[in-house]
């Protein structure tokens, strides 16, 4: 299954599911993360960390290892 | 009757105002409320509680609460929990009588979710939907009588940029005010840990809602339906959202500002920039400043006459006060860049670049925008660091504030600055001036890395760091506003700092000028009078009671190549570093000059000369020792109490204490006798 964190930049994909691998999974649901949920790969900082996600119709930035727990 | 106890006797009804970050909360207060508190493009700008009553021109009898952003009932960062304990259990207001939540309109699907909490807490709700012109430019429109039906309470419309709506909140407002005195007041359900399942439940709830409110206006144009809108709606039937596009402009600028490789060259760019025009483009108007303070001197001088009441005005005083008042435009030029930044939306942008490099010092991007304020003081940024979740990394961001170059440190820099500077090549002292802030910012990184070797030691806290940041949308920063904000946070500074000084130059002036006020010089008659006057500063300089106090400290000063003068004016920077400048104008006595005091001061450091060696006081090699000393010291108390305020103990700021302090001292004794070794003067 591929996660989040591996979408190149400009793909798309939908929302599986976000396991709790990572402490902030529960913040990263509350913060609309959800399963259904389409999501864009927009920009990733230069160090390939933290990646900038359009979702929702506003974007949103989180840790490479945040975005491990999204299962896509 | 109201439950909720409070400090004064009157029975006010409490109105508390919660919501999402950046939804708008500070921009509603501000209109309820006549304050002008910041608002600010970047989710976290507020990170305290003000209260205020609503102005009277509404006919609302209440207070009304503003709060830092949350994004659920339960907190993960301090700033957050300031908002939630002051929803349930806030030590001076107890609960609120109604709870004000605002929500973006183009977010709704998102910023529903806190609404919906609270609903379920049985808090007495009005909902506020601002942003709406946001909405109607990507052509829909919402339903607020709708939206007011499934949610089951209040819901009113707020536009922030122009106040319309406030009539029909005010409204609201007061018929649930009525509404308090009738019933009896539920409390609040406590707080409850939400599931997995839960939440998905309710995002499900409240994407349903979102449907029925939302108007699609390209939907129904023409009376015919596109194929494009017909596939989304499919879509949705087939438990898949549509995909919504953020903001066009946006998705465009950053390209560029988070572009791979050019974003962090623009990112240093416009650090540099900033550091750079505090020097350059404020020349002109110091000129001017200084000019103005001279000829203040001059008149107060002639006026008053010869004696010790003028010597006291037209010698302490004035020149005490206008050696700092000079650096104003400085100070309003940081402020008013901060100011854009903080508008434009760049900031959450600096926080993701800084990130991973932050993150390996035992930092987080979130500890961007509290470094940067820190460049302004060290207090607000204190407070800022409440937005770092985890309790290891805010501790470090809050430790390294010191070592930022705050506001304080423009006049010091900018005198000693002045002095390094060559006549004939002036523009050097933008880029010496610019060294000095990179040189402090490299600093602050090395001792984090170093400090954060031993974090274990110092916090004890899981292991739970995290980066989540909502990227606002680029708007174009509004001059007027920005220049009134600088302007206003200038004026602060003169206040706040401006009774300092002046004590602290008079305390001064009485030290260097008694007991020896009238020193008997021999052969006086035989002398010109230019030099029984010079005689007489000197011998009643060195017999004064700062004299005496300074010859304690002297052993302290010599390793650093620098005398009791020099460590006087160090001791008084401990209460506030902007002193040393009027401290040094005071001791080195540079007062009725042709030319004016910045000048006449540099003038006379280049003069002073060491009393036992005869040596010159001021050279290259202590001059940046001075600076080394500056960049190092913890030198202001107010920041030792927010530390422990904002640490909850006294473990970080004695550290601070013990750490900068001799981390200063010894490095300017190596760095003065290394340069003098290695041959410069
Ligand atoms: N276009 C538009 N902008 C608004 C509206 N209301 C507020 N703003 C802007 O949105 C930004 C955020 O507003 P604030 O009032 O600071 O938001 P806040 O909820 O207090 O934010 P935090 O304190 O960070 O949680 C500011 O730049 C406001 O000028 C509105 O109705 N329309
Ligand atoms: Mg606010």
């Amino acid at each position: 299954m591929r996660r989040a964190d591996e979408l190149s930049i400009g793909e798309r994909a939908v929302i599986k599911d976000v396991d709790n691998s990572h402490p902030s999974a529960h913040r990263i649901l509350e913060i609309g993360f959800t399963p259904g949920q389409e999501i864009e790969l927009l920009n990733c900082s230069v160090f390939n960390d933290p990646l900038a996600f359009a979702i929702r119709g506003t974007i949103i930035a989180i840790r490479k290892k945040e975005a491990h727990c999204i299962h896509i | 009757m109201h439950s909720h106890i409070k400090s004064s006797d009157t029975n006010t009804p409490l109105i508390t105002l919660v919501g999402p970050p950046n939804s708008g909360k500070t921009t509603l207060y501000n209109y309820l409320s006549g304050k002008k508190s910041k608002t600010v493009n970047y989710p976290g700008s507020t990170v305290n509680y003000s209260v205020s009553k609503i102005l009277s021109k509404h006919e609302v009898n209440a207070d009304i609460l503003d709060s830092p952003g949350i994004i659920s009932l339960v907190p993960t960062s301090p700033d957050e929990k300031v908002s939630v304990d002051t929803l349930y259990e806030h030590p001076k207001y107890g609960n609120p009588d109604i709870v004000i939540v605002t929500v973006d309109a183009s977010q709704l699907s998102r910023h529903l979710y806190l609404v919906k909490q609270l609903i379920d807490s049985n808090f007495n709700l009005i909902v506020v939907v601002t942003m709406i012109d946001i909405l109607k430019r990507n052509n829909k429109d919402i339903d607020i009588i709708k939206l007011s039906s499934v949610l089951g309470c209040c819901v009113v419309k707020f536009d922030g940029r122009n106040g319309d709506g406030i009539k029909e909140l005010l409204e609201k407002t007061r018929d649930k005010i009525m509404g308090l005195a009738k019933e009896e007041k539920i409390s609040p359900i406590a707080k409850f840990k939400i599931d997995k399942d839960k939440l998905l439940l309710s995002y499900k709830h409240i994407e349903e809602i979102e449907n029925d409110v939302i108007i699609d206006k390209v939907l129904g144009k023409n009376g015919r339906i596109d194929i494009a809108s017909l596939n989304e709606n499919l879509v949705v039937l087939n438990n898949r959202r549509p995909f919504v596009k953020p903001d066009e402009k946006t998705l465009k600028l950053d390209k560029i500002f988070l572009h791979r490789y050019w974003g962090l060259a623009i990112f240093f760019i416009v650090m540099s920039f900033t550091f750079t025009a505090i020097f350059w483009i404020a020349q002109p108007l110091m000129d001017w400043i200084n000019g103005g303070f001279e000829n203040l001197s001059d008149f107060s001088s002639g006026l008053l006459g010869d004696n010790l009441f003028s010597d006291l005005i037209s010698g302490g005083l004035i020149p005490g006060l206008g050696s700092v008042l000079v650096f104003l435009p400085q100070i309003l030029i940081l402020f008013l860049i901060l100011e854009m930044l903080e508008d434009s939306g760049y900031l959450a942008r600096g926080a993701m670049l800084v990130d991973k490099p932050l993150s390996l010092i035992g930092l987080n991007g979130r500890s961007f925008v509290p470094m940067l304020s820190g460049f302004a003081c060290a207090i607000p940024a204190a407070m800022a660091a409440r937005t770092i979740a985890n309790k290891k990394e805010r501790f470090l961001t809050i430790f390294i504030l010191p070592l930022m170059s705050c506001s304080a440190r423009i006049p010091v820099y900018a005198l000693l600055v002045a002095f390094l500077t060559p006549k004939d090549k002036p523009y050097l002292g933008g880029i010496f001036f610019t060294l000095i802030y990179l040189f402090s910012i490299a600093s602050s990184l090395v001792v984090a890395a170093i400090v954060n070797k031993f974090r274990d030691r110092i916090v004890k806290e899981k292991e739970d760091s995290s980066f989540i940041i909502e990227l606002p949308a680029y708007r174009k920063p509004k001059l007027t506003v920005n220049l009134r904000n600088a302007y206003k946070n200038a004026k602060e500074y003169i206040k706040k700092a401006g009774p300092v000084i002046l004590i602290l130059s008079f305390a001064l002036w009485a030290l260097t000028t008694f007991p020896n006020y009238n020193p008997n010089i021999p052969d006086s008659d035989k002398l010109p009078a230019e030099e029984v006057n010079s005689l007489k500063n000197s011998e009643r300089l060195s017999g004064s009671y700062a004299a005496m106090m300074g010859k304690f400290i002297e052993p302290v000063m010599k390793p650093m190549g620098m005398d009791w003068r020099i460590g006087v004016s160090l001791v008084a920077t401990f209460a506030a570093r902007e002193v040393f400048v009027s401290s040094l104008a005071l001791i080195f006595k540079v007062t009725d000059d042709d030319e004016t005091n910045h000048n006449s001061l540099l003038t006379a450091m280049e003069e002073a000369k060491s009393d036992d060696t005869g040596q010159k006081l001021f050279t290259t090699s202590t001059t940046i020792g001075l600076v080394i000393f500056f960049v190092f010291a913890m030198q202001c108390l107010s920041t030792i109490a927010i530390s422990k305020k904002e640490t909850g103990g006294w473990k970080i700021p004695i550290l601070q204490i013990v750490v900068f302090t001799s981390l200063a001292y010894v490095l300017t004794v190596i760095v003065v006798n290394g340069l003098k070794a290695m041959g410069v003067s």
